[in-house]
């Protein structure tokens, strides 16, 4: 269980993250929407302990993870916003460099770049050069730098910009398989796509998290619906008191 | 493998990728080797091994190759994003950047591996004589000197790297602190203070390199090292972190990091402070020199018989206490195992042992010196004129010498080299050497009716450029006549000073033949050549250095007398086929009167051969030659010069070897390394 309890989060002043808190469950993919500016980027820095929270604490597995910064990054998978790769490597270079930089075994490495590429999708690329892959190639690479090791949570920051809608929907599938390991948190603004797969939405607005829309086995449209309501300020029934959002309805 | 090893590898492979590392490379081992041959140009004949000037050529550049090879190990991953990644990894930030400045650190170490490969490797076949003696072992010293400063640079330019979010001001910020500060600010000292350059002495950072290079190992510059590099990688490590503390819940994190950013600043300053004033010197023998001591010292204090104290009149305090009293304990250990003098050691510290303090001022003495006493006799040696070996072993045979006064009269008013003149044209530093040895110097003028005085123990003629007049010449014939004694310095083949005199004594001066003859520049001339003559035999193995030299050869006065007046000369160095320094002495043929004074005449082909700027600019054994014709000219051949060491740095350079050692060493190799490192770089880059 991966839980984020009162995270507050101030930049030059300005309040960006204002008292978040959610639930995500292990299998769960849950997706945090929002205008721009509207803090998802933050949140989901605050979250791979990119940045330090004025105030909150998140929870694995019923311990408080920021504590101990070293061994959450252990369980932690995170794709940042801006791809950057090392242009001199080739993927299969650069996903055993990854897999050494976390600590992995050698002898594990292999087990677990296979496993990657499979469900990426990217086995055919792993004696391409980095320098050579596409937008939509270098994501997936990045996102198996981010399973490699299985972790508990996955953090996927933007994980559809700049992607055509081939890839998108692929994109679905490789969250959804990587979903059975991990706790997934995605942000992005491609809600049709988003809505095909992700469990759960919330609405970041203004630092606070607005609405917490179920999408499980609702229909697509009335998910967009309600997101429209959600992210134009139209309250929706069924929203959170206060600021919060569990992860009860993925329970469902 | 560990974070940090993997880190190592990443920053290494990286800068194999890149063209700007194999250029920053080459250029290293260009520019320093460059260094090395004027180095050694300078070093030639001097007793500086050929380790501690690789030593000084490489160390100016490793600032440099250190801010290019760390600008971008950090900087470059926050301008790309991939910080990012870095920090969401499970590594500590210290482990990532100790990656990195071991990545940067063993790059700075196989570029000086290949600059030291690449010497040893030319001097072996260009100038063996130059690395005679000295094993691969007689650098490790100079190695371990460049590593201690490569470990410091590297740590400042990873720093600066995490500091600053572009490579190029990275870089710009580094070699402001390495090369910008350090030696802006010690020029502006220089600049400041003028009359404290001889007290400053070399720049501390050059000093150092030079002097571990030479197997003096000091605690304090070690330890110092040392801490700063880990101030530095701690300042690194620190920047790093700070990349997550943005927000206002980092702001305590922040001020945590600053206050053990303070801390750790004065921690790393009370270590260094207290490692220097907890100094201890390690004396490491390297390379063929093996003994602290000349010959010349050895035998001064073989001959020197009897009891004598050194007292060390300094403060315990003062930086150079621990030099000096560890040179007065190398003194007397080597005088012991030579059974000669024995020296009892005292120490006075002005400031506490202020009864034995004022008797000593009251005597004479200075504050920071050094006393020798010899039965009732002193020798006050002021550290501030300057301290070593060669002041002490002079003192010492001033001391042990019968008290008396020996004059040499420097001959002024035909334009003669000054004796007084304390520039670069002058000759005031062997005139003080003259002086220390127990010679006293006073100046004649022969233009006028003024006699030669009969205290006179010797003329010197140094580089006259008018013509003496007959009258003159008469006089300082007649002198000659009654065992008088001649030292003639002269550029002039054919008139100008005593020209016209020589002749009738045996000695005639020519143009010099430069055929087979090995020259730095072009207008001097290297001597090695020396001849079975008391004055130059005991520099064999040194080198004299002469200017545009005028050659000497037997006059037709020298083939004939006999008996007492026959003219014997005796070449004292040999310049290929010319003899550029001889000796003519009259008076001791066979039947001579041994009550008869001997007539002694000595005359070098150069002018300018001991003038202070010639000494001072390269390392000869210029001095030595000189003094070895003041003693043996004033008859006091027990206080002849021995010369430089026999471990003096000899190359065998001529112009055209040495043009041919640096173009292999600065052109070549250089080259061939950048070539096989873009080849490298571009064959990965293909591949991506």
């Amino acid at each position: 269980m991966f839980e984020v309890r009162n995270i507050a989060f101030t930049y030059r002043s300005e309040p960006v993250l204002r008292d978040v808190s959610f639930v995500v469950s292990p299998g769960e993919a849950v997706c945090v929407v929002g205008a721009n500016g509207a803090g998802k980027t933050t949140l989901l820095k605050v979250l791979a302990t990119l940045a330090v929270p004025d105030s909150g604490i998140v929870i694995v597995d019923g311990q408080n993870a920021l504590a101990r910064p070293i061994k959450y990054r252990r369980q932690l998978g995170y794709l940042p916003e801006r791809i950057a790769l090392y242009e001199d490597m080739t993927v299969k270079e650069y996903l055993h460099y990854r897999a050494l930089l976390k600590g992995e075994m050698s002898k594990r490495i292999r087990r677990r770049i296979d496993e990657a590429c499979e469900i990426c999708r990217i086995g055919s690329l792993l004696r391409s050069p980095i320098g050579t892959l596409s937008a939509g190639q270098a994501k997936r690479v990045a996102f198996a730098d981010a399973i490699l090791l299985r972790p508990r949570v996955l953090l996927l920051d933007d994980l559809l910009a700049g992607l055509d809608s081939e890839m998108r929907a692929d994109m679905g599938e490789i969250v959804s398989e990587a979903a059975a390991f991990s706790a997934v948190v995605v942000t992005g603004h491609e809600l049709d796509d988003l809505a095909k797969w992700a469990n759960r939405f919330l609405v970041l607005k203004d630092g606070v998290i607005s609405a917490s829309i179920d999408a499980v086995g609702a229909a697509a449209e009335s998910v967009r619906t309600k997101l429209d309501a959600a992210l134009k300020g139209v309250p929706e029934k069924g929203a959170p008191e206060k600021n919060e959002a569990d992860g009860k309805g993925a329970a469902k | 493998m560990s974070p940090m090893r993997v880190t190592v590898s990443r920053t290494l492979g990286r800068m194999r990728s890149l063209y700007s590392s194999a250029l920053a490379i080459a250029a290293f081992l260009s520019a320093s080797a460059v260094a090395f041959s004027f180095g050694l140009e300078a070093a030639e004949g001097g007793s500086l091994s050929v380790a501690a000037v690789w030593a000084a050529a490489v160390s100016p550049f490793l600032p440099a190759l250190a801010a290019f090879l760390a600008m971008d190990v950090w900087s470059d991953e926050k301008q790309s994003g991939r910080i990012e990644l870095l920090l969401s990894a499970p590594v500590l930030e210290r482990d990532l950047t100790l990656g990195k400045y071991l990545g940067v650190f063993v790059a700075i170490a196989a570029s000086t591996l290949l600059s030291f490969a690449v010497t040893v490797a030319a001097l072996r076949f260009a100038a063996p004589s130059a690395l005679a003696g000295v094993g691969p072992l007689g650098f490790c010293p100079a190695f371990i000197a460049l590593m201690l400063q490569g470990a410091l640079w590297s740590a400042v330019s990873v720093a600066m790297s995490a500091m600053f979010r572009h490579a190029a001001t990275a870089a710009c910020a580094s070699l402001l602190l390495l090369v910008g500060i350090p030696r802006g600010g010690w020029a502006a000292l220089l600049a400041w203070a003028p009359q404290g350059r001889p007290q400053f002495g070399e720049m501390p950072l050059d000093a150092q390199v030079v002097d571990m290079a030479s197997g003096l190992f000091s605690s304090g510059t070690i330890v110092s090292y040392l801490v700063l590099s880990a101030f530095f990688l701690f300042v690194a490590s620190k920047f790093v972190a700070m990349l997550r503390f943005g927000g206002r819940g980092g702001r305590s994190w922040r001020m945590s990091t600053g206050v053990a950013l303070v801390l750790a600043f004065l921690l790393s300053g009370l270590c260094v402070e207290l490692s220097h004033r907890t100094d201890v010197k390690l004396d490491v023998p390297v390379g063929n020199t093996g003994k602290p001591f000349s010959a010349r010292t050895r035998s001064i204090l073989v001959e020197a018989q009897g009891d004598m104290t050194a007292t060390c009149f300094l403060s315990r305090r003062d930086a150079r206490f621990r030099e000096v009293s560890r040179f007065l304990r190398a003194l007397q250990a080597e005088s012991a195992s030579l059974g000669g003098l024995k020296i009892d050691i005292s120490y006075i510290d002005p400031r506490w042992d202020i009864g034995r303090a004022e008797e000593l001022i009251r005597l004479g003495a200075s504050e920071d010196s050094i006393v020798f006493v010899k039965g009732r006799r002193r020798a006050f040696l002021p550290l501030s004129d300057g301290f070593g070996e060669r002041v002490c072993a002079s003192a010492i045979l001033r001391l042990t010498m019968p008290p008396q006064r020996r004059n040499v009269y420097w001959s002024i008013g035909h334009g003669e080299i000054s004796a007084t003149d304390y520039g670069s044209w002058g000759m005031s530093d062997i005139a003080r050497d003259l002086s220390r040895e127990g010679y006293r110097n006073a100046t004649i003028d022969l233009s006028g009716d003024a006699s030669i005085p009969s205290d006179c123990a010797l003329i010197v003629v140094a580089g006259a450029k008018d013509d003496f007049s007959r009258a003159e010449t008469g006089r300082i014939d007649s002198y000659l006549k009654a065992g008088g004694r001649l030292l003639v310095l002269t550029s002039a083949a054919e008139s100008g000073g005593v020209s016209s005199l020589l002749p009738s004594w045996g000695l005639r001066a020519s143009a010099f033949q430069a055929t087979g003859t090995r020259t730095v520049t072009g207008s001097d001339v290297i001597v090695g050549d020396f001849s079975e003559h008391a004055i130059s035999k005991p520099l064999d193995g040194s080198r004299i250095l002469l200017e545009r030299p005028v050659a000497f050869m037997p006059s037709a006065a020298a083939e004939a007398g006999s008996g007492a007046d026959r003219v014997e000369f005796s070449p004292l160095a040999r310049a290929g086929t010319s003899v550029v320094a001889a000796a003519v002495e009259r008076g001791v043929g066979t039947g001579a009167d041994l009550s008869i004074r001997p007539t002694r005449i000595v005359a070098i082909g150069d002018a300018s051969f001991a003038m202070n700027g010639q000494l001072m600019a390269r390392a000869s054994a210029n001095r030595d030659f000189f003094l070895n014709c003041v003693a043996y000219l004033s008859g006091t051949d027990a206080s002849v010069a021995s010369g430089a060491d026999s471990g003096a740095l000899v190359t065998g350079f001529d112009r055209a070897g040495r043009l041919k050692f640096l173009l292999y060493t600065a052109g070549a190799v250089p080259l061939a390394v950048a070539l096989v490192m873009l080849l490298v770089a571009l064959r990965r880059r293909r591949r991506t």
